[in-house]
């Protein structure tokens, strides 16, 4: 123990007066404002503890220990992050960074927080509702995507209810709150693959209605964001099922020949390449072939001159030169060739503006 | 004696230049002199060269720096003349750039650029620096073995690095610890996609039908000969005997021939030393079941005990070894050419000697800003990425020289 400084408390000690500040602070009677600062101040020596300060060394693992025990039977990790938005700024950030270490804690095999927040979902539904809250919603985010990093918490948190409420939070009009949203949203999809393509091909119709409004929505970093990870979910191999689902429905293609015309480049380019599977796909459906060749010789025309600026990029001038060549190329079915000669020209419009139209439950 | 040595020293660090094989070339008694061969600054593109780092079958590879960004960079050169002698050398090359084109992760080599010369006939490919290779680690030690929590940090990220490439429809075929690269953090890098395969991204299955990795990393559907196998569960197998060989110094399955090899890896009989821990065992044992259907995935192995268990440094880890010219940092090689170019003087100074003792911590503070840099640069990748493919197109657009379109010229025109 050191000669001078403050006092230490033990584990033990520490847990009690925060929960009894947290309490006083929860009443916001006139003690409150000294309780928030005793809170703030035992929650740097937790922190402290566990990640040692200045020339010390954090704890050897007992006082850890004696510390999670204590955090799990006073079940405080959820008092704090009910009344984040209570407590201080920075002290906002030791909480935390006191989730987070207890989080990694490991014996042996065993993750006994991962376990432990296993049997209080609570803690995880109260930290994505964080997302609600702007002087929460990034040390909210923080924690959600060390969670995250759990096969199990994330298995919670995407067959939640709450889940889709990220569609929300992707669109909120502040900015840094917007795009931790879409990393903790993303960090959801595709960190676990099996569990997250489950997840997809389960939800597939629920899911993908909403994931339409990110793609149409009238916010740049969104529709740019959501895109692009629709390109990188549906060529991950995992997501296979979910992939041949996404590229058999005529009006996901008419979207991205819609998104192919967008005014940024960039969607443009994004939309190129959830486009070039629609095409590459050897065996597409009725409805998807109609479409094509209906427009067989506008998108020959239109992909030739699409992006020609482009000429260093060699993976992209070939896989354009090779969509122009599928689209040459296509034949119609025995079926469809009646149906689609009358209808060559003009469909490229209507296709478009319907798809501009489209409501998500289609 | 002292000059002597010297002079071998030097030797070692000179040999990169001169490969043609019959170049005469006279020396003027007045040039004869003890003193060493200076080191040239050459430059190629954006880059100054430095020594050698190593040599394959089908290229040569040297450290350069990237005097735009300072990076640290891998260069490979390859000269056409050679690739063409190589069964399928042309093909492998021109694949295995198509492939890294793809590829941007962590735990996955990067290029950076390719260009080719059409007067020299040489094929440049930019790559990510590393600073050894896991095989290097391995035989700096008189029991070729690391230490269990250091093959598991590694083992880990070799895990994560092939979960990517699956994910990418990417089968590398060719995992051993000599195509593990190490970068200065430590990071483990899967590189060498000369003999890996792209499944198409519509076809279901991963079922394959060649193979032409190293030997006694093979599985025994290979090494019966089956004609079709699964993909995925080669690299599975693959990495098997990688973690069997880190963690045990030896190999599994051995043979005089390759005849005797195949017939005991096809056999699948093999045993693990006792000295390693059960959950260790079971997890080698689930990788290399005979049977590629209820061999592990790599999900069954993440999930596994021994992966999920977090080691404790019980003992010290086998470091990267001291470079054969006495270096133990394996400093920047570019150096000591621009000290020539610039300070032709002094040039004689042995920096390596450290007789200039500023030298030496120069050389340190040049590493770690080189350091920095990268790290800047990856930063800015990072963010780049958000922005749509740019780093694909960025790295072509620095594609000056001859474009892709040289290369793919220089790979068919055989």
């Amino acid at each position: 123990m050191p000669l001078f400084g403050k006092s230490h408390k033990n584990p033990f000690e520490l847990i009690k007066s925060v929960q009894e500040a947290l309490i006083a602070v929860e009443k916001g009677d006139k003690k409150a404002e000294k309780a928030t600062e005793d809170l703030s101040k035992n929650l740097v020596s937790i922190k402290n503890l566990l990640y040692g300060s200045g020339d010390n060394e954090p704890q050897i693992d007992i006082a850890v220990a004696q510390l999670a025990q204590e955090l799990y039977n006073s079940n405080l990790l959820l008092m704090l992050i009910n009344n984040l938005s209570r407590i201080e700024f920075e002290a906002k950030k030791d909480v935390a960074q006191i989730f987070n270490n207890i989080l990694r804690r490991q014996i042996g095999t065993r993750c006994p927080t991962v376990e432990y927040i296993c049997t209080k979902p609570e803690i995880l539904y109260t930290l994505m509702k964080g997302y609600e809250k702007h002087d929460i919603a990034l040390n909210s985010g923080s924690m959600l995507r060390e969670c995250a990093r759990y096969e199990a918490l994330a298995k919670i948190m995407l067959y939640s209810p709450d889940f889709y409420n990220f569609f929300l939070y992707v669109e909120v009009s502040t900015f840094d709150i917007a795009s931790d949203a879409f990393s903790t949203f993303k960090e959801l999809l595709t960190r676990h693959k099996i569990l997250s393509s489950e997840f997809l091909e389960a939800n597939y119709d629920n899911f993908f209605s909403e994931y339409q409004n990110l793609l149409n929505s009238g916010n740049y970093v969104t529709k740019r964001q959501s895109l692009k990870l629709l390109g990188e979910l549906l060529l991950d191999r995992h997501n296979f099922t979910v992939m041949t689902k996404y590229i058999s429905n005529q009006d996901n293609l008419k979207l991205m020949m819609t998104l192919l015309k967008d005014r940024s480049r960039n969607i443009q380019f994004e939309a190129f390449h959830v486009f070039k599977v629609f095409v590459a796909n050897p065996n597409k459906p009725k409805p998807i072939l109609d479409i094509l060749l209906r427009n067989k010789e506008k998108l020959v025309d239109f992909l030739t001159k699409f992006q020609t600026d482009r000429a260093d990029d060699e993976q992209f001038n070939d896989e354009k030169a090779y969509l122009i060549k599928q689209i040459r190329e296509l034949k119609p079915s025995e079926d469809t060739r009646a149906s689609s000669s009358n209808q060559l020209s003009s469909q490229q419009s209507s296709s478009s503006s319907s798809s501009h139209h489209q409501h998500p439950s289609a | 004696m002292e000059l002597e040595k010297c002079y071998f020293k030097d030797g070692y660090l000179i040999d990169d230049e001169s490969n043609e094989p019959l170049s005469f070339h006279r020396v003027n008694s007045v040039e004869i002199l003890y003193e060493k061969k200076k080191k040239r600054a050459k430059f190629i593109g954006n880059y100054v060269l430095g020594d050698m780092l190593g040599e394959g079958s089908y290229s040569k590879v040297k450290e350069v720096l990237d005097r735009i960004t300072l990076e640290r960079r891998a260069f490979k050169i390859m000269k056409k003349k050679r690739l063409r002698k190589i069964p399928n050398g042309e093909q492998n090359v021109q694949r295995e750039i198509e492939l890294l084109c793809r590829l941007n992760h962590a735990n996955v080599i990067k290029l950076i650029e390719t260009f080719y010369n059409e007067e020299k006939q040489k094929l440049y490919i930019v790559m990510e620096y590393c600073v050894a290779v896991l095989q290097e680690l391995l035989d700096s030690v008189p029991d070729k073995k690391l230490p269990i929590w250091q093959s598991h940090g590694y083992f880990s990220q070799l895990l994560d690095g092939l979960e990517y490439l699956h994910s990418k429809g990417v089968i590398h075929k060719d995992i051993k610890p000599g195509n593990l690269l190490i970068n200065t953090s430590g990071t483990v890098k899967i590189s060498d996609f000369g003999v890996s395969e792209l499944l198409d991204s519509f076809s279901q299955s991963d079922i394959i039908s060649t193979s032409q990795g190293s030997p006694a990393f093979q599985p025994p559907e290979i090494a019966r000969g089956c004609e079709s196998f699964h993909g995925f569960k080669i690299d599975i197998w693959s990495s098997g005997v990688t973690l069997f060989n880190i963690t045990t110094g030896s190999y599994p399955f051995e043979g005089d021939t390759v005849y005797k090899l195949f017939e005991n890896i096809s056999k699948g009989e093999f045993t693990i030393p006792s000295d390693l821990d059960e959950s260790l065992s079971s997890l080698i044992r689930g990788m290399l079941d005979v049977d590629p259907d209820s061999r592990f995935s790599l999900i069954e192995i993440r999930n596994h005990d021994w992966l999920r268990k977090k080691l404790i440094k019980n003992c010290s880890p086998v470091t990267i070894p001291t470079r054969p010219n006495g270096d133990a940092l394996r400093s920047m090689t570019v150096l000591p050419y621009l000290q020539n170019l610039h300070y032709p003087s002094e040039s004689s100074i042995d920096i390596w000697k450290g007789s200039y003792s500023t030298e030496t911590s120069d050389q340190n503070k040049n590493e770690n800003t080189s350091a920095n840099y990268l790290s800047a640069a990856t930063g800015s990748q990072g963010k780049k990425k958000f922005c749509g493919r740019s780093t694909t197109s960025h790295k072509s657009s620095k594609n000056k020289f001859f474009g892709c379109s040289g290369i793919k010229s220089f790979c068919q025109q055989s």
